[in-house]
Parts: structure tokens; C-alpha cells; sequence
């Protein structure tokens, strides 16, 4: 009997490691060849090899000093993606949290109407609105402006944020509000000293989602900037291919440097990251 | 400290009518329960006192002022959830404190009025505690807390015990009528709870299906119920009640029920022959010793100690009998109820009005 069990055990574990090993090698081949190309010198990047006979930190020594023709701006290109990146996180916060609460908690007229549109939004590609919304940032004035790409993310970010975050607000008691309306609370102080507060794991969540949706853009970026300087990394990293030549370890270091503030936000948000997103998911 | 005064009140949601013009008054300092079934309208009702539901039709005044059109921070009140509904993300302090941090009180007026309540209620080693930390009770006594420190004109409780085990129940039941004895506030009290109404009430307003069946102190309603639907909602286990007709013959009443006859007193109200619902409580029956009486065959017997629960059945129809003591009948024995004329109560069988 006990065997009996104990085999069926051996066996799921023996099918999640199945399921497990694959996506494991899947997804870290791709990071661990980023890695080789980034610690090997030059003319031995492609030896195909596991690890390089002589691996160096030299690629990182030139990218931190800016030493290459295409690196000439890298400390202000990761600044742009830090800002627009950043500055996308807090704005979509702010829409989609108002929205959400003035939806939810405060049953505005139409809500549902809005609710209904931003789920309409998702059976468009992003990437079939990239032409029309440069059209839109042109008639603004506002193409070569970092806002434009952080206005544009922050469109497309917003819809899932309001409808995680509205799903969230539903699940705070109602009696919460009402305790809070008898207290003396006006709506805005309600938001602030009621809901704000309960709402923070969800609110780490959407923002962190929004803020890595805007690191990771290229499409937007590559469309809507041009300017060297205005460039986040994203899209400077794309035009290393432009020559024929392209130094592929450089790419690689500066795109293992891209790679790690996600992965650290990721890790360090981790914990909300499952309980935020999931949160309204299902009723409990 | 303040009078309450419902003035014709009317609630729809949609279409629905589901409070149909409702008034009472409630004077200063009194401790008033609605009681009845759910879906009666006595939550609601409460809470278009508290202003959480918008009023369809009628005035509702707090000391003669109209409250209609008030935001519920005006009216002056405090409200105790059945949920407890304190605010998770904050310390028993912070809740007992959160009203007056609204009004921007200073800090000596906040602790020494949130120091004054815990102190009431026995909380002054719970203040820094989360919610979470605290047991079902100590989370109802802080919610009470909070609406302490309010020092508002009315309390209101929407089903405050409700969540609570049976023990504990009983033992804030008695705070609660405590406090109110303490601080003599006007409060409104709604529960589905008949013994809560019973034990708390200064008077209790029975509701069913968004009207007043009758307004009375407990003993008032438990010994002369108005009519058939308070006769069965008020007293526990609840009355027994069987159909039959009234006989009134040269001065003498009965009611007659397929093979038996029930004693009442005079009717004057009612005429021979009318269908009428008989009732009596099983506590007003005893077990004859004399062998004359209502014979009934005896289906199942519940010792509780103190006293002794029967259930019988009388031509088919199942009565309940509680008698003080014990008792040595076993299911299946016969014996013989005996009823009092003056404690048994006569309905009309269609308006269900009491008949005397």
C-alpha cells in the first residue's frame, strides 16, 4: 500500500521534472549563449565552445566606457529606459487606480461601459495600432519627445491594469466604505486612507507589469524616436545590426546588462507579483 | 442622545417596493430592535437611517431635524457591522481613532476619547494590535469602540452578533445592553435573532415583508402578539398553533379542533362559528396527572436539564410541550395536556388578527 503510494509520487514528480527540464533548457539556453558571447573576446565568440578558454570582462570594461561607435550614448540610452520605463509604471498607477476605485468603490455611471472598452482593447494588437499612433504623436507635435513613448504605453498598458485592479477593488469588503462614509470620510480621503493602503500588493503588481511592459518595448520606440539621445536601450541595442560587421559580443554584454534590473525587480517583487495578478482572478 | 422618528418611510429598488410606508418613533435614550425574517426590510431600514441607502418616499428625522438628504457623516451617528468592518491596514487605536483623525481632532482630544472607550471595553492591552490579532469578539468589542468614540446621537447595529459562536453571543449580548445602560444613547438594533430582540429590547418592532407587524416591549409582544405571524416569531420553541372553530355557547368558549376541545378565554370580538388559529406556547401546557385533558401520544422527549422539551402529536398534528422538571413519559406513552383558558390566544384564520 505504501509502496503503491509512494510510486504514484515518483511518477508525478517524474512528469513535472519531464515538463519542468525542457522549459528550464528552453528558456536559459538563449541567457547562457547571451552570457558566453558577453565574456568572450571578440574573434572566439563563435567557437562553439561552453565556456570560453580565456573568458573576459573586457566587453563590459568597453560598454560602461562608451568605447565603441555604437555605444556612444549607452549611459543616457539606459537612462531613457529607466525614465520612460519608471515614469510609465507611475502614470499607468495612477489611471488605472483612479479608474478602478471610481468604478469599483464608487459605482460611477458608465463604469461598466468603460470596463467593456478596455476589454475590447485586447483583441487589438499593439502592433497593428504602431502606425496609427505615430499618425497621433505627429499631429501632436510630439514625435522625438521620450513622452510620446511613454504616453503610448502607458495606453497600452492601462486596460489590463484597470481591469486587475478593478477586480482587486471588488473583492475589499463593501463595508469597509460604508464604515469609512459613516466615520467621516470624503471619496478622496476614503482613497487614500482606506483603499490605497489595502490595495498595495496589487497596485506593486500592475505597476511593476506596466513598468516592465515599457523596458521591454522596441516597436514604439523604434517608430516614434529617432534621436540617438532620446533612444532607450531597447532600440539602440536593434540598430548594432544595422552593419554588416556588428560587434556581437558588445551586443550581447549590453543586452546582458538590459537583461538584469527586470529579473531583479521581478525577483523582488515576486511575492506580489503572483498574489496581485491572480487576486480577483477567481472569486474566493 | 437624540429621538428617531420614521415618518411614512418607503424603499423600491427597481421596481420592487420592498419597505411600503413604515412609521414609528423612537424616543430619546431608548434601545429599540427591529426583528423579523430576512428579506423583512429591517437591515434596510437601518440602513436609510445611516444614510448608506438613498430614502424612496417618507422623512426619517433625527430630533425633529429631516435627516433625508444628509451625508451620513452629518447625521451624527455610529454604526456597528455585522462584519466588524475595521479597517485591516490600521491598529485598534487607529481604528477607534479614525473618525476623529477625519475631523482633524488633536492628538489629546483622540487618545484621551479613544483611551476612555478602551477602557469601557476592557481593550486597553489590545490598542497597538491589527485586526487580524484579535479574536472574534475582541474585533466586535473594538467595532463598538469605534462607535463609541463618536459620541454620536444614535447607535446602530446591523446584526452585530451574527458572526459570533453561541457562547460568545450571550456574553456580548449582555455588554452590549450594558453599555447602553452605561451611556444611555438612543440605539437602533436589528437582528433576525428573536431572543436577541427579547433580552435587549427596550421595545422590539417586528417586521415581515416591509411592514410593521406590531411594536411592543418583549413581554408585551410575548403575551398578547397582535397577530398570528408575531404569535409564531416571538418565544422559543415557537408556539403551537392549530386550526379550528370557535364555539361561544351560553357563556362558555372553546375551540373546537377535529376531536378536541381547546379552552379560551371571553372573545368579544368574535362570533360562534368562525374559523379561527389556536394557539399555544408549549411552556403554558402541563402534563395532567388527573388523566383528564387533551389526549397525546408522546413522539420524542429531550431532557435538557433544567427542564424537559416533548414533542407529542395531538390527532396527527405535532405539538411541542416544555415542563419544568423532569419527566418519566417515553415515546409512545399517552398522557394528557391541560391548558389554561386565560393563556391561550385566538386568531382569525384569514386576517390572522388576534381575536380578543
Amino acid at each position: 500500500m505504501k509502496k503503491g503510494w509512494s510510486l504514484r509520487k515518483v511518477s508525478i514528480e517524474a512528469q513535472l521534472l519531464l515538463v519542468g527540464i525542457p522549459v528550464v533548457l528552453w528558456t536559459m539556453i538563449p541567457v547562457y549563449h547571451l552570457f558566453l558571447f558577453a565574456i568572450s573576446p571578440r574573434d572566439k565568440a563563435t567557437s562553439g565552445k561552453l565556456w570560453p578558454e580565456n573568458p573576459t570582462l573586457q566587453n563590459f570594461e568597453f560598454v560602461f566606457g562608451q568605447k565603441h561607435f555604437y555605444l556612444n550614448h549607452f549611459w543616457q540610452q539606459l537612462g531613457n529606459s529607466l525614465m520612460i520605463a519608471v515614469a510609465t509604471g507611475l502614470i499607468t498607477l495612477f489611471v488605472a487606480t483612479t479608474a478602478a476605485f471610481a468604478i469599483s468603490r464608487l459605482k460611477v455611471r458608465g463604469g461598466r461601459t468603460v470596463m467593456n472598452m478596455a476589454l475590447v482593447t485586447y483583441f487589438i494588437p499593439a502592433a497593428f495600432l504602431a502606425v496609427p499612433m505615430y499618425k497621433t504623436m505627429a499631429n501632436y507635435g510630439l514625435l522625438n519627445n521620450r513622452w510620446s513613448l511613454i504616453l503610448a504605453m502607458v495606453t497600452i498598458a492601462s486596460p489590463y491594469c484597470i481591469w486587475v485592479l478593478k477586480q482587486a477593488s471588488d473583492k475589499l469588503p463593501w463595508e469597509l466604505d460604508e464604515a469609512a462614509r459613516i466615520d467621516g470620510a470624503s471619496p478622496l480621503q476614503l482613497f487614500w486612507l482606506v483603499y490605497v493602503p489595502l490595495m498595495v500588493p496589487s497596485l506593486v503588481a500592475v505597476g511593476t507589469y506596466a513598468l516592465l511592459l515599457a523596458w521591454n518595448e522596441y516597436l514604439y520606440g523604434f517608430l516614434l524616436l529617432s534621436k540617438e539621445t532620446d533612444l532607450p536601450l531597447a532600440v539602440a541595442l536593434g540598430n548594432f545590426l544595422a552593419a554588416d560587421d556588428s560587434p556581437w559580443e558588445l551586443l550581447m554584454a549590453t543586452g546582458f546588462i538590459y537583461a538584469l534590473p527586470p529579473a531583479a525587480i521581478y525577483y523582488a517583487f515576486k511575492r506580489y507579483m503572483v498574489s496581485g495578478l491572480t487576486a480577483g482572478a477567481v472569486k474566493s | 442622545m437624540a429621538s428617531v422618528s420614521f415618518s411614512n418611510i418607503e424603499k423600491k429598488f427597481g421596481k420592487v417596493k420592498i419597505i411600503h410606508g413604515i412609521s414609528f418613533d423612537i424616543s430619546d435614550g431608548e434601545f429599540v430592535v427591529l426583528v423579523g425574517p430576512s428579506g423583512c426590510g429591517k437591515s434596510t431600514l437601518l440602513r436609510m437611517l445611516a444614510g448608506l441607502e438613498e430614502i424612496t418616499g417618507g422623512e426619517i428625522s433625527i430630533d425633529g431635524k429631516v435627516i433625508n438628504d444628509l451625508d451620513s457623516k452629518d447625521r451624527d451617528i455610529a454604526m456597528v457591522f455585522q462584519s466588524y468592518a475595521l479597517y485591516p491596514h490600521m491598529t485598534v487605536r487607529d481604528n477607534m481613532g479614525f473618525s476623529l483623525k477625519l475631523r482633524k481632532a488633536s492628538a489629546e482630544i483622540t487618545n484621551k476619547r479613544v483611551g476612555d472607550a478602551a477602557s469601557i471595553l476592557n481593550l486597553d492591552p489590545l490598542l497597538d494590535r491589527y485586526p487580524r490579532e484579535l479574536s472574534g469578539g475582541q474585533r466586535q468589542r473594538v467595532a463598538m469602540g469605534r462607535a463609541i468614540v463618536r459620541d454620536p446621537k444614535v447607535f446602530l447595529f446591523d446584526e452585530p452578533l451574527s458572526n459570533l459562536d453561541a457562547k460568545l453571543r450571550v456574553a456580548m449580548r449582555a455588554e452590549i445592553k450594558a453599555l447602553h445602560q452605561r451611556l444611555k444613547t438612543t440605539t437602533v438594533y436589528v437582528t433576525h435573532d428573536q431572543i436577541e430582540a427579547m433580552t435587549m429590547a427596550d421595545r422590539i418592532v417586528v417586521m415581515h415583508d416591509g411592514i410593521i407587524e406590531q411594536i411592543g416591549t418583549p413581554l408585551e409582544l410575548f403575551d398578547r402578539p397582535g397577530n398570528l405571524f408575531v404569535a409564531q416569531f416571538i418565544g422559543s420553541p415557537s408556539m403551537n398553533v392549530l386550526k379550528g372553530t370557535l364555539r361561544q355557547v351560553e357563556g362558555r368558549a372553546w375551540v373546537e379542533s377535529q376531536n378536541h376541545q381547546w379552552p379560551v378565554g371571553t372573545l368579544v370580538r368574535a362570533r360562534d362559528g368562525q374559523t379561527v388559529a389556536y394557539g399555544v406556547r408549549p411552556t403554558d401546557m402541563r402534563l395532567s396527572s388527573t388523566g383528564q385533558g387533551i389526549a397525546a401520544k408522546v413522539i420524542v422527549v429531550e431532557p435538557t436539564g433544567a427542564e424537559t422539551e416533548l414533542l407529542v402529536e395531538v390527532d396527527q398534528t405535532p405539538m411541542v410541550v416544555v415542563m419544568h422538571g423532569r419527566t418519566d413519559a417515553q415515546p409512545d406513552d399517552l398522557v394528557y395536556l391541560e391548558v389554561s383558558a386565560e393563556k391561550s390566544h385566538v386568531f382569525d384564520e384569514t386576517s390572522g388578527l388576534r381575536l380578543d
